[in-house]
């Protein structure tokens, strides 16, 4: 524990560099929003807001620092601590308690070692269903102090004592838990499945479904792949409720779903797929915001989806899971907006884009241009006179010229394979060095152009 | 001399008779007049006619082909030797009148004498100074002899490297536009093949062996041919063709991933010229092989480096990404490619301009583009739209310039829009050209079955009581008359 004792001076700092300052004062209250989590992400999502966001820093950060005293993981405790003694020394919580960090180290210390010799008898006593408990409770208390590879291991060891599938479900349910702490998504992927093989259509299994689907969309997001996490978080049941707290609240489902699904569907699928959605409805509710934003952009509001978006884009950077996506997952909504609010128009003028998409006294010129040039939007810009022009579509010119460019390369192949045929007829493929009559010399792979192609094969292969 | 003549001219008949020869009496005719003219001693065939004209005079070598053939080759061997009673002023017309006129049919039986003659055309321009002087003469010889063009030779070497020599490009390309699809091989046709069928393919009657028309064939011959036929196109700023042919020798079949030297030039040669063509790195054609591709990736990587700034860097990043490698083009003989993908940068991003701007003033052009020549802009923006002017003169821009003083650039948004007779045209011209496809391909997979060890196979597989698998050829070469059809009920 010798690192403990020295967190290091500036935490704030060191961590500004890689998070982004939230400066602006988000819409929600801290206190309602920590109510709708469990666990360890209590503390996560706390410690996350007070390093980020300037205007809750510190009262996240004295919550952050009193769930901490809370539980056992003293680790976490300093830097919640550190943060705080760097942006409000004055409060009370500020100060280190280092009897406490003294006392809880020893008293996790004693615990574990406890835990670790029952476990050892049980063992010896070959007692199958007790090892598998004196596993999980070592596991949990390793959880509890904050060492989660050292928990991981201890919940997978329960699997080879597994006497009912009920215990299969637990196993994978605190390896998910474990596993979405270290964001771990393949581990929490592979168990979702494994719960899932093992579920009988017994109402108890039922209320542990919305939890697979839950973390399972959850790492889907965390990935990147909007797409496929949009329509498993719409595909969510209804009766989440708390039973994902440790790891995801309902609000959280609506906002990423909602997100994703903006991002990622087009007008016809929202309207179909999320705002007629009945058991995505009552997420939905809980999160009015992004069902006015997905209504606006059904209705082709683009404008007023994209500032509905950037009024809540405070709160989405101080989520743990949202903040690194929050940019992407914005720009893909724009590029469509822009590119639906174009569809209708043969020609629109650059002026209204701009009033319509781009900051009070900046242009979206450049945007546009990238935008066409990555073949997202079918334009062409006019700067003279300041239109952005449809491509107008010749479908007639295009069959002409694929039609006669499909019997160019097919004749071109065709006459290329009979060539290759008449050169093995005539046995006059590029051989190996055997050959000995050879007018050119240096035309085989001889001696330098092998060299060449063994060093530099050997270089590029270090460097992928 | 006198006594001679009709001996000389008993073949083709003249006039010609009212029923026309089969082809068997054809080859009868043509074969016994060879061996009669044959016995003939060459001093003979020089001693001129009564009345002073010499044979090579007196004979037309459009109807008596074979007569004026040997006695050309008995002046040219008189010559060489240093004869003193044979005039030599007019061989060198004689020869190239000969190549010009020969009659197709007959030169058939004479593959190994045309041989000779385009040998010595090709020696004395070489020893007059002036050796570009043979290359036309030779290439509608070429064609003479062999109207499909698809059989490779010897001769086709001997052409491409005149004409690379010599810079008479131009000249060469009636013989290299044809797509090469055969190669000569050692073996005598069959006796039931008749060499005056006309119908027959090139490889009936052009052979490699002793008194064949062409030599046997190295790989490494067709793979140069290949390459300077690339290099000839590049000469005359054909650059789609030149990149078809080099393609055609790096995508050559190897065996055991081995791969040649000259393939490496070709693929390199071939990164660059598709910068101008397309102004982007292409993907390597399906048929390369693994081994080769491999080896191209590795050897030729300063060339792939140049085609990824071309296509998505910047004029500045280019100008030092070709300053840096000067040795490695130097040394491969690739410079005078080189400036020309750096001269071709900035017109590639005016062209780029034209996928995202619809108009935009010469003003716009020059600040947003810059050339690879120099690294910057252009000095003023009088050279970009002089610059700009030219490309819309030399079509590589289908764009529109406004009179001045507002010079406006309107680019054209739709391509090329072909009217209905002009896409008639091309269309019957690929229906054509698949269809004498499929002739090429029904006589290759004709040769295929027909092939010694597939006739082995064949058997041992009959022995072992194997119903005999009909592999297919290669691929499926049943081009069913269906798809045309329904092409050609659609207009």
């Amino acid at each position: 524990m010798a690192g403990s004792q020295n967190p290091p001076s500036s935490p704030t700092q060191s961590c500004s560099k890689k998070t982004l300052l939230v400066t602006e004062p988000p819409k929600f209250d801290l206190e309602s929003y920590i109510q709708n989590y469990q666990g360890r992400t209590r503390l996560e999502r706390l410690l996350h807001i007070g390093v980020c966001s300037t205007f809750l820093g510190v009262d996240a950060l004295k919550l952050a620092v009193k769930e901490a005293k809370r539980g056992k993981d003293t680790k976490r405790y300093i830097q919640a601590q550190g943060h705080l003694q760097t942006i409000g020394p004055s409060e009370p919580e500020a100060r280190r308690d280092q009897g406490w960090i003294e006392a809880t180290d020893k008293k996790n210390q004693a615990e574990t070692n406890r835990l670790q010799t029952e476990l050892n008898g049980y063992k010896h006593n070959l007692i199958k269903e007790s090892i598998r408990m004196g596993n999980e409770d070592l596991g949990k208390q390793y959880q509890a102090m904050g060492d989660l590879p050292k928990a991981s291991e201890a919940f997978s060891r329960m699997r080879q004592d597994i006497s009912v599938s009920k215990h299969i479900v637990d196993v994978s349910r605190h390896l998910i838990e474990v596993a979405t702490e270290q964001r771990n998504w393949i581990t929490v992927t592979s168990n979702v499945q494994k719960i899932r093989g093992i579920l009988s259509s017994a109402d108890e299994d039922k209320s542990i479904i919305p939890y697979l689907q839950a973390a399972e969309a959850l790492a889907c997001f965390d990935n990147g792949e909007y797409g496929t996490a949009a329509n498993l978080f719409l595909g969510i049941d209804t009766g989440l409720g708390s039973t994902a707290a440790t790891i995801i609240s309902p609000n959280d489902v609506a906002i990423y779903g909602g997100l994703c699904a903006l991002a990622t569907m087009d007008r016809n699928e929202l309207q179909k797929k999320v705002l007629e959605n009945s058991s995505f409805r009552t997420y939905l509710e809980l999160e009015p915001q992004i069902r006015r934003a997905i209504a606006f952009f059904v209705n082709s509001r683009y404008t007023a989806c994209l500032s509905v978006l950037e009024t809540y884009r405070a709160d989405y950077l101080l989520d743990i899971y949202l903040q690194k996506h929050i940019e992407d997952l914005y720009h893909m909504v724009r590029s469509k907006s822009i590119v639906q609010y174009f569809i209708p128009f043969s020609c629109v003028t650059l002026d209204s884009m701009n009033q319509a998409f781009a900051a009070p006294g900046k242009t979206i010129d450049k945007e546009l241009a990238m935008m066409i040039q990555n073949q997202e939007l079918n334009a062409r810009i006019n700067t003279i006179d300041k239109l952005l022009e449809a491509v107008p579509s010749n479908p007639r010119t295009e069959l002409q010229r694929g039609a006669l460019q499909i019997t160019d390369d097919y004749a071109r192949e065709a006459r290329r394979r009979i060539m290759h045929m008449n050169v093995s007829m005539g046995e006059l493929e590029v051989k190996g060095k055997r050959g000995h009559n050879m007018g050119l010399s240096d035309d085989l792979f001889g001696e330098t152009v092998g060299r060449e192609l063994r060093s530099r094969g050997g270089g590029s292969a270090m460097l992928s | 001399m006198d006594d001679l003549l009709p001996k000389l001219l008993s073949f083709p008949q003249h006039p010609p008779p009212t029923t026309p020869l089969t082809d068997t009496q054809y080859d009868e005719s043509i074969r016994a007049q060879i061996t009669a003219v044959k016995s003939i001693p060459d001093s003979k065939l020089l001693t001129h006619t009564s009345s002073g004209e010499s044979v090579l005079e007196f004979i037309n070598p459009a109807i008596n082909t074979v007569p004026y053939t040997f006695t050309l080759l008995a002046t040219i061997t008189a010559l060489q030797k240093g004869s003193k009673n044979v005039k030599g002023d007019n061989l060198w017309g004689n020869m190239t009148g000969f190549l010009a006129t020969f009659d197709p049919r007959q030169i058939r039986y004479l593959g190994s004498e045309l041989s000779t003659i385009i040998e010595t055309v090709v020696e004395f321009a070489r020893r007059r100074g002036e050796p570009g002087a043979a290359v036309a003469p030779v290439s509608n010889a070429l064609l003479r002899y062999d109207p499909t063009g698809g059989m490779l030779t010897s001769k086709h070497l001997v052409l491409v490297r005149v004409a690379l020599s010599s810079r008479q490009l131009a000249n060469a390309l009636p013989t290299l536009d044809k797509p090469i699809l055969y190669f000569p091989t050692p073996q005598k046709p069959s006796k039931s093949t008749l060499l005056c069928n006309m119908s027959n393919s090139p490889n009936v009657y052009i052979t490699s062996d002793e008194s064949g028309f062409s030599r046997k064939l190295k790989y490494w011959e067709v793979l140069e041919y290949f390459l300077y036929r690339g290099m000839i196109y590049m000469g005359t700023r054909n650059w789609k063709k030149s990149h078809q042919s080099l393609e055609d020798a790096f995508t050559f079949p190897t065996k055991d991933g081995v791969v040649s030297k000259i393939q490496i030039d070709a693929y390199k040669k071939w990164v660059l010229v598709g910068l101008l063509l397309e102004g982007k790195i292409l993907g390597l054609p399906k048929v390369t092989g693994s081994g080769p591709a491999k080896a191209f990736h590795v050897i030729a990587k300063p060339y792939e480096a140049v085609a990824q700034i071309f296509e998505s860097g910047t004029a500045t990043r280019l100008k030092a990404e070709v300053d840096a490698g000067n040795g490695i083009w130097q040394n491969d003989c690739n410079m005078g490619l080189i400036l020309h993908v750096l001269a071709a940068y900035q017109k590639n991003q005016i062209r780029n301009l034209a996928s995202i701007y619809a108009k935009m003033s010469i003003q716009e052009v020059h600040t947003s583009t810059q050339s690879a020549e120099t690294g910057a802009r252009l000095p003023n923006v009088q050279a970009t739209e002089t610059l700009v002017r030219s490309m819309i003169v030399d079509g590589s821009l289908r764009a529109t310039l406004s009179a001045p003083p507002n010079l406006v650039l309107s680019f054209s948004l739709v391509g090329q829009v072909l009217s209905e007779p002009q896409f008639q045209r091309e269309l019957a011209a690929s229906t054509t050209q698949i269809k004498a496809l499929t002739d090429e391909i029904k006589h290759t997979d004709h040769m295929l079955t027909h092939e010694k060890e597939y006739i082995k196979w064949l058997q041992k597989q009959k022995k072992s009581g194997k119903n005999p698998v009909d592999l297919g050829v290669g691929m499926d070469m049943d081009w069913n008359g269906e798809d045309e059809d329904l092409m050609a009920g659609a207009y």
